[in-house]
């Protein structure tokens, strides 16, 4: 299962087209955090960072504070430019362009932490 | 004056939104006839294009915040790399694009972001200035102690008063080119700020049959491994 965050419908939609794999998609944090209580714990994550109420840091700080969600994968999907920051600490793998990135950029990722 | 600014910066962010989806949903077209590739190309470019001058204008407002750091750029690397993401546009729109390196490859003082933006800003004005299967040149080539990047179009040539104002060196506003219709100078503008924050000039020539614009900066002593 793969979760996108994202709170503009149309880019998760994209974006969950893209994995060609099981997805749920959320338009906020607070949502996805709520199914990871209820026991769906994701193989991937596609994170968005500006995101209507808590944003995508805040979402990443909470997920590193449990054992059973600090190590899920997360590629961050933005228009920030965030290269340069390292993210690893809070589970991150990947960075994503929304500006230049492409399908088969979502797919890669999706292929490794989701089969 | 400040609020004006800022609201240029909200706007654009709020216009990146839609442009990164439509850019997203072209991608998921049906690709089974060459008819649709062609559509889904023509998307993909023009909305990437518009991005960049969306992310364009929110640099303008960044520039004052002094964020864009200055080092030795590789100036083949940068042309290259600006000419290889147009050449879809260029060949959709019947363009042919041109480059000519009259020296080794330098090393310039600049931030590449904003140069990569300047030699857009100036690919993409020849390209909509330029006739049917008109040539584009873009040349490299030493001027005294600076390097300057040259983009030679063969449409109408540039007007006067214009011209006289690119001649200080920088714009200090968007300006329309009435001899270009449907130009806002606004690529122009982008290009003119930018070569000002990397203490470069821009200037053009005007030619019988169309216009040059060029960048001039300052050539790193550093040697270059390119």
């Amino acid at each position: 299962m793969i979760f996108v965050i994202d709170d503009d419908e149309l880019m998760a939609e994209c974006i969950a087209n893209a994995t060609q794999k099981d997805t749920m998609s959320f338009l906020n944090a607070i949502d996805a955090m709520s199914k990871i209580s209820e026991g769906v714990i994701p193989n991937l994550i596609f994170l968005d960072i500006l995101l209507d109420g808590p944003d995508g840091f805040t979402f990443l700080n909470e997920l590193v504070s449990y054992d059973d969600t600090a190590k899920i994968p997360v590629v961050i999907v933005t228009s920030l430019k965030l290269h340069n920051r390292s993210l690893s600490a809070y589970g991150v793998i990947g960075v994503l362009d929304k500006d230049t990135m492409r399908p088969e950029d979502v797919r890669r990722y999706a292929r490794q932490y989701a089969e | 004056m400040i609020e004006e600014v800022d609201g240029i910066l909200l706007a654009a962010h709020e216009l990146k939104v839609p442009l990164a989806v439509i850019r997203q949903l072209a991608f998921a077209l049906d690709e089974s006839s060459t008819h649709n590739q062609q559509i889904r190309t023509k998307i993909v470019s023009v909305s990437e294009r518009a991005i960049r001058q969306v992310n364009d204008l929110a640099k303008i407002r960044r520039l004052e915040d002094g964020l864009f750091t200055m080092e030795p750029v590789a100036v083949r690397e940068v042309c290259d790399a600006v000419s290889y993401e147009l050449r879809q546009l260029f060949q959709y729109n019947s363009r042919d694009l041109h480059i000519k390196y009259k020296n080794k490859s330098k090393l310039v003082i600049a931030n590449r972001d904003l140069l990569c933006s300047i030699v857009y800003n100036f690919l993409i004005n020849a390209m909509h200035y330029s006739g049917d299967g008109a040539k584009t040149e873009m040349i490299v080539n030493e001027v005294w102690d600076k390097t300057r990047i040259t983009v030679r179009d063969y449409g109408p040539a540039l007007p006067m008063d214009i011209w006289r104002e690119i001649k200080k060196g920088w714009m200090d506003k968007p300006t329309s080119i009435a001899m270009r219709p449907g130009s806002s100078g606004l690529g122009l503008y982008i290009a003119s700020s930018f070569s000002r924050y990397m203490n470069a000039k821009i200037g053009a020539v005007r030619h019988k049959d169309g216009t040059s614009f060029y960048v001039e900066l300052i050539t790193s002593k550093q040697a270059s491994l390119f």
